[in-house]
């Protein structure tokens, strides 16, 4: 966050609705889910940001507009300072090469019909200057070995392989065309816990290896804690808070954060009696009918009439605004205040 | 003991041959007592529930061996009839995908309301205003006016809150809930996890949590088996097995959680693959995994050992290691 070299990555008000039609001739717009509602953020070289929420508030859709599977509704994604939508042919296309991503379900997202090396090779038919035609089976060889599979295995089809491993296989295509940027949505949540952390290890492996910047959307709050040096906590398609992980973790100030981290079971036992849980009322608000000012104010206890008028910021609350510790960071509430959800670590 | 399970067997006969899922089950729950059963996928954990409601699929699940005892009645001698007057009066279940679980066709006040009409032999009428009493017990508001409702006019939470009544409509002794909140958000999670605990309290029945989250685990239950390969490897109540487990399996499952509480360092990562229930590896199943596996491990399948402090017997802990000592006092470290 201190540095001032230029962020490889930079989101500005990115917006993105889907319209929602009557009639089978007129499609009269009759609304729209908001799926992403405004979302800015930036990612640095080497950085991974963790983007969390639950079903619904738009993660999914980010990812998928980062790597230009969706077009923005509105907004800019800024690429080492160039806005990608306005580029197309061949500058686009060496942008798409570098921003790769790696799906959630090992068990859709490969082809069934095509052996492990057409599936790793597959990007290099779309840009096939990364690896010249004779040198690609070598090529998949040396990815398999990297993900920490068999190099024999290149003949083989994805049902003959285990959760974990077509997880492996997912982020060796991913990292075929050598990006700069991964974007991983919800990697891990289809595996069993022991085949996660090998997963995640080799993860964050790569990411030195290979200098790479990571997006890791997930629903689960322990793991991204554990990979991320930033997080940002989303709600109805908007960021309601972000910051260093310690900052969202240790000294969280946006009520919704604070809700969901005092949700997550912990796995000990005796911090059953003396943990604070904050139980939320009502479920999410459907994404085609926001509330007005604030979108968490129908759930939220602190709640007041200001919070339906108007509509937060995400920057430093005031209160925090000339304090250097780590509950200065942006959190959009207007009645922000630093409250410790977490039980303290024994060890 | 309200229910207990003795040296369960189950296994599939499939084209490939067969899968051995259950081989030699002991557990047991108390009334008012929350049991959770803890594993990863194939390790046998859904299975065992499966007997245990009679809702196994047979063929090609077979049961091999083994007693079920409830309130001291072995159910595998039972006519299925005579099953079908427990299941749902006195032992119900819970799982994890309501969506697919609950009738899409039928409002849930219907669904609800049959229960009593086939169980209990009640009027249209006032099964209809049992499932709205019913609605309001697992505070699903405006119970009135939404028991005219279908499933899909529900959210995720709120069809969960639904197959609770379902399964409490009766007061069942038993509750059995497989992954009762593994596809609902974490908020909403904790407000039907809640609810479960509160209504299983109120109503002192013996529940039987099958999961694989150690963070659910220890929030509510009170004992945990651990199971892997079809058979138990640790049981122990469940302060214990936190502080200090005295199987390797376990140890190397509580060490491969992210903590929210710390950023971690590399995670300890279980190496290799869960087993092939076809082809279950010699000796302790575990062993090829295992980074504190020896010769016995190979050749000797370990019973399951009583764990015991000093000589003490430690409040009915037991571990399916032959090497449990060293792994409870962390000597192999």
């Amino acid at each position: 966050m201190a540095s001032t070299a230029e962020p490889i990555l930079e989101v500005n008000g990115l917006v993105k609705h889907y319209p929602l039609t009557r009639g089978v001739l007129s499609k009269k717009q009759i609304g729209a889910v908001k799926a992403v509602d405004g979302v800015d953020f930036t990612l640095d070289r080497g950085e991974t940001l963790g983007i969390v929420g639950e079903s619904g508030c738009g993660k999914s859709t980010v990812a998928k507009l980062l790597v230009n599977l969706e077009k923005p509704t509105a907004g800019e994604i800024r690429y080492k300072g160039e806005d990608i939508g306005k580029l197309s042919g061949r500058a686009l296309k060496a942008v798409r090469r570098n921003i790769q991503m790696v799906f959630q379900d090992p068990y859709t997202s490969l082809n069934p019909r095509m052996t492990v090396g057409d599936i790793i090779a597959e990007p290099y038919d779309i840009h096939p200057e990364v690896a010249p035609k004779g040198d690609r089976r070598r090529r998949v060889r040396e990815l398999l070995d990297v993900v920490g599979l068999n190099p024999e295995y290149i003949n083989r089809y994805p049902h003959q392989f285990s959760g974990g491993q077509r997880q492996r296989i997912g982020i060796a295509r991913g990292l075929a065309l050598r990006p700069e940027i991964i974007v991983a949505d919800e990697p891990v949540s289809a595996l069993d816990v022991s085949v996660q952390a090998q997963v995640i290890n080799l993860m964050a492996g790569l990411q030195d290896e290979f200098d790479l910047s990571y997006i890791f959307i997930a629903h689960d709050l322990s793991i991204v804690r554990h990979i991320s040096d930033r997080v940002g906590v989303m709600y109805l398609g908007r960021i309601v808070e972000i910051g260093r992980d310690a900052e969202i973790y240790d000294h969280p100030t946006h009520p919704y954060t604070q809700a969901l981290l005092s949700a997550v079971p912990v796995p000990d036992p005796t911090a059953r009696e003396h943990r604070e849980r904050i139980i939320l009322v009502g479920d999410v608000p459907s994404p085609t009918n926001i509330p007005s000012g604030c979108r968490f104010r129908t759930r939220c206890w602190k709640a007041r009439e200001r919070c339906a008028l108007e509509v937060p910021a995400l920057a430093v609350p005031a209160e925090f605004r000339f304090l250097a510790g780590p509950e200065s960071h942006d959190s959009a509430c207007h009645f922000a205040e630093e409250k410790q959800v977490v039980p303290e670590a024994l060890e | 003991m309200l229910l207990e399970v003795r040296d369960l067997r189950v296994e599939f006969r499939t084209r490939d041959g067969v899968a051995k899922a259950v081989n030699g089950v002991d557990y047991g729950v108390d009334a008012g007592e929350t049991l959770a059963v803890l594993g990863e996928s194939g390790s046998g954990k859904s299975v065992t529930a499966q007997a245990v409601m009679g809702i196994l699929d047979i063929p090609p699940g077979r049961i091999t061996g083994g007693e079920i005892l409830f309130r001291g009645q072995d159910l595998l001698t039972l006519k299925e009839e005579e099953r079908r007057r427990i299941r749902g009066a006195e032992m119900a279940m819970i799982f994890q995908d309501a969506l697919s679980s609950l009738n899409p066709v039928l409002s849930v006040g219907d669904q609800l309301g049959e229960m009593f009409v086939v169980h209990r032999g009640m009027s249209r009428k006032d099964a209809r205003a049992k499932a709205v009493e019913l609605m309001d017990r697992v505070r699903i508001p405006a119970a009135a006016e939404r028991v005219r409702q279908y499933p899909h006019q529900f959210s995720g939470g709120m069809r969960q809150r639904i197959m609770i009544a379902m399964a409490l409509a009766l007061e069942p002794a038993l509750i059995i809930a497989d992954e009762p909140t593994t596809a609902l958000d974490v908020t909403v999670q904790a407000q039907v996890m809640e609810l479960l605990a509160e209504l299983q309290r109120e109503y002192r029945m013996g529940l039987v949590l099958i999961t694989h989250d150690l963070g659910v685990v220890a929030d509510v239950a009170d004992r945990i088996v651990v199971m892997y390969a079809g058979r138990i490897v640790e049981s122990a109540p469940v302060h214990d097995i936190y502080k200090a487990p005295a199987h390797p399996y376990t140890r190397g499952l509580l060490d491969s959680v992210p903590r929210l509480d710390q950023k971690g360092q590399e995670l300890y990562a279980i190496k290799g693959l869960p087993p092939n229930l076809m082809n279950i590896p010699s000796g302790c199943p575990f062993h090829p995994r295992c980074p504190m596996a020896q010769d016995v491990c190979r050749t000797d399948v370990p019973p399951l050992y009583e764990v015991t402090h000093a000589g003490e017997s430690d409040g009915g802990r037991g571990s399916a290691c032959h090497f449990w000592r060293e792994c409870l006092h962390g000597l192999d470290r």
